[in-house]
């Protein structure tokens, strides 16, 4: 392991000297005009199409119709997760010490996001909402729930907005996985969840 | 072999060249339509410029900023001048794990070192888990696109390599079905590795986390299953501060592919509990192109393949022709930095119609540097080998009556635009076998240098 420190450091000395000696003059870090990217559009209508472009399901509900909603939806779950309290149809429960592989036959999970972003239908999921990081990855399904009243305007918004978090992981969900790898043929259902829905409180 | 002599290869199969080139300028439209729907997008592009501009001219101190950030969390950082101490750095991580099973998510930087084959000779499994990149890996092939890595496959192709390799029935190219397919196939691979390794398409200074994009959740899925995380990324992935994402991450999938961003865009910071998280920070060539002024601003790129998708020689030529890691434009000025003899050939794979440098989310000035490195090749390189390249390329691709439907404004701007030695050059494949019309108008020295004033 010493060896490898040594080339450690010589790998970065030498590249930063390099950089050191390679760069142009200061130049300066310009300053945003947010002004610029104002638009006076509806955020909440805006947000609900541009998920369903991306291939969510998005639905304004009421606060107490959370699981009848989610019923509807999946009807026929056995293996739940719920990590909000918001919900209470969760058939496994699981906490920080969970390992990640148990998740694996996961039907759908239940999770809370702190933030919508009208500009592309994403939902921001921090480790704390999943409480086990590959949760809204590894599940089958996933049901998202948010209130309307936190979806911004765009992603500089949405940065303000979570500039103040605790820093671990956290992720912008916009829509179910897919791909377009063979024939650019979209096909929803890649390595993540198959389906997102949405549900605006 | 010169890209013009790779290009023929691939123009052998006119159909599939007719496919390739529609279906990229069908993302091209996708991306100008999302472009358009964007409030303040041109002012978009250039912020992103500028702020590109600022991290090079400060590299040195973003990068000393974001390792300090890093350590800070509890990530190990790591320094490689080339290919090889980055291919032995990750070597001794995967040791120390004792990890036999790697997975890979898309990362153009480790196929510039040659990671696979290296981390193979070592008796270490990497699979490639992008579902493009997974299909170019069964194939024991290139990447031939850096977002769309098997664009050059048809589904036909795929079917095949999927019965061959994960034991699929034949299902005539059914896209769902093999997608499917791929997804059992590769959960199985996530669940079994010991170790992720990622790109890195941005690294934040202010805070030591990095953003990695992805639509198919490949990322996250090796990531939070794998015992460690080691993220790849090259010097210039650095931005200033994390609002900064809110610029990039904005342009980045609408440029790429039309879609307003990516599926997931994920922030990592710290690794979770138990786990260890890796970043290499690697130079590999890219201080040198920081020192040549005239080409430094192609250390922007993020990556989109915008350049590509819109380029009608790409297009009609497909990746591979290029025979570099980044093909299309953007490869092309990169490629000469590396190794100007053997990349000679690249700069002069393009019209110099300019269409990348209108596309590029970072304001590159693309066609500008072809130029420019067609005139150090010139003066560099002895005749015959650029007296053989010289619009060779132009001439085989756009030689099929079919681009002269698909991309005819382009070849004859071409005509008006090149240089005139260019054009009736007698080795010229393309000069030759068309009788050339007369063209009026500006000669090329007078549109480039009016071009480059109006920037
Ligand atoms: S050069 Fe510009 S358009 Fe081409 S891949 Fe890089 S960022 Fe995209």
């Amino acid at each position: 392991m010493i060896g490898i420190k040594n080339d450690k450091k010589m790998g970065r000395e030498a590249i930063l000297k390099s950089v050191k000696q390679n760069k142009p003059e200061l130049l300066q870090l310009p300053d945003i005009n947010e002004a610029s990217f104002e638009e006076d559009i509806n955020l909440l209508e805006t947000f609900k199409n541009n998920l369903k472009v991306v291939g969510g399901f998005v639905k304004e509900i009421d606060k107490k119709s959370i699981d009848t909603e989610i019923k509807v939806l999946h009807s026929n779950k056995t293996n739940i997760v719920s990590t909000t309290k918001k919900s209470a149809l969760g058939t496994i429960t699981i906490d920080k010490n969970t390992e990640p592989h148990t998740l694996e036959n996961i039907d759908l999970a239940i999770l809370e996001a702190e933030l919508g972003v009208s500009e592309n239908g994403a939902v921001w999921v921090t480790a704390s909402n999943s409480i086990v990081r590959v949760l809204p990855f590894i599940t089958n399904d996933l049901v998202i729930i948010l209130k309307k009243e936190n979806i911004c305007l765009h992603m500089l918004k949405a940065y303000d907005q979570i500039a103040e978090r605790h820093r671990d992981f956290g992720v912008f969900v916009s829509g179910p996985s897919k791909t377009a790898d063979i024939e650019q043929c979209l096909v929803v259902g890649a390595h993540g969840a198959m389906s997102l829905a949405v549900l605006l409180i | 072999m010169s890209h013009a002599t790779k290009a023929a290869e691939f123009n052998k199969d006119e159909a599939k060249v007719n496919w390739h080139d529609k279906a990229l300028w069908y993302v091209r439209e996708k991306r100008d339509k999302s472009a358009h729907n964007v409030q303040g997008w041109e002012y978009l592009r250039q912020l992103g410029s500028n702020i590109k501009a600022n991290v090079l001219s400060n590299l040195d101190e973003y990068l000393v900023q974001f390792e300090a950030n890093a350590k800070n969390n509890g990530v190990h950082v790591h320094w490689a001048s080339n290919a090889e101490e980055h291919n032995n750095i990750i070597n001794d991580i995967l040791s120390k794990h004792n990890a036999k099973k790697v997975v890979k998510s898309k990362s153009m930087l480790t196929e510039e070192c040659h990671l696979n084959p290296f981390l193979e000779s070592k008796g270490i499994e990497v699979v490639d888990t992008d579902l493009g990149e997974r299909i170019v890996q069964l194939a024991q092939e290139p990447p031939s696109h850096i977002v769309l890595p098997a664009i050059h496959k048809t589904k036909e192709d795929v079917d095949e390599l999927f019965q061959e390799h994960l034991g699929t029935k034949p299902s005539q190219g059914n896209p769902e079905y093999l997608v499917g397919e791929a997804r059992k196939h590769l959960r199985d691979k996530f669940l079994n590795a010991d170790v992720a390794i990622t790109g890195v398409n941005f690294a934040v200074a202010d805070t030591g986390g990095v953003v990695v994009c992805t639509n198919e959740g490949n990322a996250d899925m090796g990531v939070h299953l794998a015992k460690a995380h080691i993220a790849c990324m090259g010097i210039e992935k650095i931005i200033p501060q994390e609002k900064h994402l809110g610029v990039f991450l904005r342009l980045l999938a609408r440029s790429a592919t039309g879609q307003p961003i990516t599926t997931y865009s994920s922030h990592f910071n710290k690794p979770e509990d138990g786990k260890e998280m890796h970043i290499v920070i690697v130079d590999n060539g890219r201080t040198e192109q920081l020192s040549r002024e005239d080409f430094r601003a192609s250390l922007h790129c993020i990556r989109c393949g915008a350049c590509m998708n819109t380029c009608p020689i790409y297009r009609r030529s497909g990746g591979h022709s290029y025979d570099y890691t980044i093909p299309g434009p953007i490869g092309s000025i990169l490629s000469p930095g590396k190794d100007l003899k053997k990349h000679s050939s690249l700069p002069f794979a393009s019209t110099l119609c300019g269409s990348c440098s209108n596309v590029c989310p970072v304001k590159i000035n693309i066609h500008e540097q072809l130029y420019k490195w067609r005139q150090v090749i010139v003066k560099e390189q002895k005749q015959p080998v650029v007296k053989k390249s010289i619009l060779k390329t132009a001439g085989v691709v756009l030689s099929k009556p079919g681009l002269y439907r698909a991309a005819g404004k382009t070849a004859r701007f071409m005509l008006k635009n090149a240089p005139r030695f260019m054009i009736y050059n007698k080795l010229n494949a393309w000069g030759k076998a068309r009788d050339l019309p007369e063209v009026k108008g500006q000669n090329f020295d007078d549109w480039y240098k009016k071009r480059q004033k109006n920037g």
